[in-house]
């Protein structure tokens, strides 16, 4: 039986949880839960689980507000995290330096923790004018599609 | 009303606290009837006709919000103004809630003689024109040779990176020809930027002045002094930004951007038109008199005198303005409840902050209808 898919979006303006509603919602015959960063209890980590990253950049390549406490716990707990397999994808504009670092610095953390990512690193440019939705969604069908 | 019920919800102002607080309310209560009301026919307030239209990643956010309206069910009444069209008291009486999230859309003043002259504009008078707002025709605008901008914010450095942006480029992204060619019109040779704060406190976000080294044939200096490394992590940055911008800028250009820190704006002299802008250091008392062609003035917004719905009229025993409660059934939320400080996201932060209360509220039978 395939694993349950826990999207997990870290957020600033909101666009990092708009998307990953829109992949839950595109989720069939599997379980799927979505779960904002602030309210996650990092102990909760299970290699029973199948974890969907979605993270936005907020100012100069740092983390939006909404993945601050999460980033905190996992560098304060340092849990083990071996068995834990995930996907990313990370939102950013490329007009601004350090374009889609916010995602980038959660995943080194979770691979130094022993997670292991798997799949395309996903990423989606706010300077076209669009919103992640459907490039995220189309990211995801196919992750999932072998995970 | 009973816990089985849900609350009819009535938002004034779609900017983006209007906006979000519609998303939080709908998620805690998906059968509520919730309408948010403009004075304009179209939605989104500040989105639209603040944040600079070469933005189009933070002006995104209205994708989301769009959704409220053709699939989550929130209604959009345009062309309403509560306070005029349809009085507060009425829309109280039909409406279990009702969050005031109408913004703070008048530009701060200056306070200093002189202001008054023809040639000195409030930033949010120029935004909007860029923008489009309805309200707003290039009537009376005259730029030149020479732009002082009062103020070191974000909405100053936006101010200068659209006048040294090439026209088209503008037109590029949906300003109107006419406008854009005013604004960023070819005559222009010299932006001076003046604060009153020191480089350790300007108000500027770094990525919005690292922006502003992409803008070809532009010499940028500053007056900060150079600090070492015993300086704040913060300043540090602001510090190394404006100086990286100054240092990769040419030598000589066909325009140039002064960065002024520290100078309190004194007087502003002229006939008819503006002619020059006084300073006043703040630590020596030096003065300073920079030639203006015009004046931006960019250092905040605050309530219109002619706003329909003023907060401040509202404040009932019950009012709590640290979580938006007002009065019974009455909320306050965004810029009008903390002032004109903060983006996007901070308003996103109060809108569920103020959701909150609501919610509460609601679970502990404190809303009804108020009697007209």
């Amino acid at each position: 039986m395939s694993k349950k898919v826990v999207i997990l979006f870290g957020t600033e303006s909101g666009n990092a949880e708009f998307a990953a509603e829109d992949i839950a919602a595109e989720i069939d015959g599997r379980d799927s839960e979505v779960v904002d960063m602030t309210d996650f209890d990092i102990a909760d980590f299970t290699s029973d689980n199948f974890y969907i990253i979605i993270c936005s950049t907020h100012g100069e390549g740092d983390l939006p507000s909404g993945a601050v406490p999460f980033y905190g716990a996992l560098e304060a707990d340092t849990p083990d995290l071996s068995g834990v397999e995930f996907g990313i994808f990370g939102l950013g504009d490329s007009s601004y330096e350090n374009y889609s670092k916010g995602s980038e610095r959660i995943d080194e953390k979770l691979r130094d923790l022993g997670a292991k990512r798997v799949g395309d690193y996903g990423r989606h440019d706010a300077d076209t004018g669009t919103l992640p939705n459907a490039s995220a969604v189309a990211w995801s069908q196919e992750l999932l599609a072998s995970h | 009303m009973g816990q089985n019920q849900v609350p009819t919800v009535a938002i004034v102002g779609s900017g983006p606290s209007g906006c979000y607080t519609a998303q939080f309310l709908r998620k805690r209560f998906p059968d509520a009837q919730i309408t948010i009301f403009d004075r304009l026919p179209m939605p989104y307030g500040l989105v639209r006709f603040g944040v600079a239209p070469d933005h189009a990643g933070t002006k995104a956010v209205t994708q989301q919000f769009d959704r409220l309206f053709e699939r989550d069910g929130v209604k959009f009444v345009g062309s309403i103004e509560v306070g005029k069209d349809k009085s507060l008291e009425e829309l109280r009486a039909e409406f279990d809630v009702v969050v005031l999230a109408t913004g703070l859309s008048a530009d701060r003043q200056l306070g200093i003689p002189g202001e008054e002259k023809n040639g000195v504009y409030g930033s949010g008078r120029i935004t909007r024109l860029i923008n489009g707002h309805p309200d707003e025709s290039l009537e009376g605008i005259q730029l030149g040779e020479r732009v002082v901008i009062v103020g070191q914010g974000n909405v100053a450095m936006d101010l200068i990176r659209l006048s040294l942006t090439h026209p088209e480029e503008l037109a590029g992204v949906g300003v109107d020809r006419e406008v854009a060619d005013l604004i960023a019109h070819s005559m222009l040779k010299q932006i001076d930027v003046v604060g009153r704060s020191e480089i350790s406190d300007a108000k500027f976000d770094v990525a919005m002045v690292k922006e502003l080294g992409k803008i070809a044939d532009v010499r940028f200096t500053s007056d900060a002094p150079i600090l070492g490394e015993e300086g704040d992590p913060e300043t540090q940055k602001r510090i190394d930004a404006i100086n990286t911008l100054v240092d990769n800028s040419p030598v000589t250009a066909g325009r140039v951007v002064n960065f002024h820190f520290g100078w309190v704006p004194s007087e502003i002299n002229g006939e008819q038109h503006v002619s020059e802008a006084i300073f006043t250091a703040k630590h020596t008392g030096e003065r300073k008199a920079l030639p203006a062609d015009a004046i931006y003035t960019a250092i905040g917004f605050t309530e219109a005198e002619a706003a329909a719905v003023k907060r401040d009229a509202h404040i009932s025993e019950i009012t709590d303005l640290e979580t938006g409660r007002l009065a019974q059934g009455l909320y306050c939320v965004g810029w009008l409840r903390r002032g004109p400080r903060g983006t996007i996201p901070a308003n996103r932060a109060d809108a569920k902050m103020v959701s909150e209360a609501i919610i509460e509220d609601f679970e502990n039978n404190q809303l009804e209808k108020v009697t007209v």
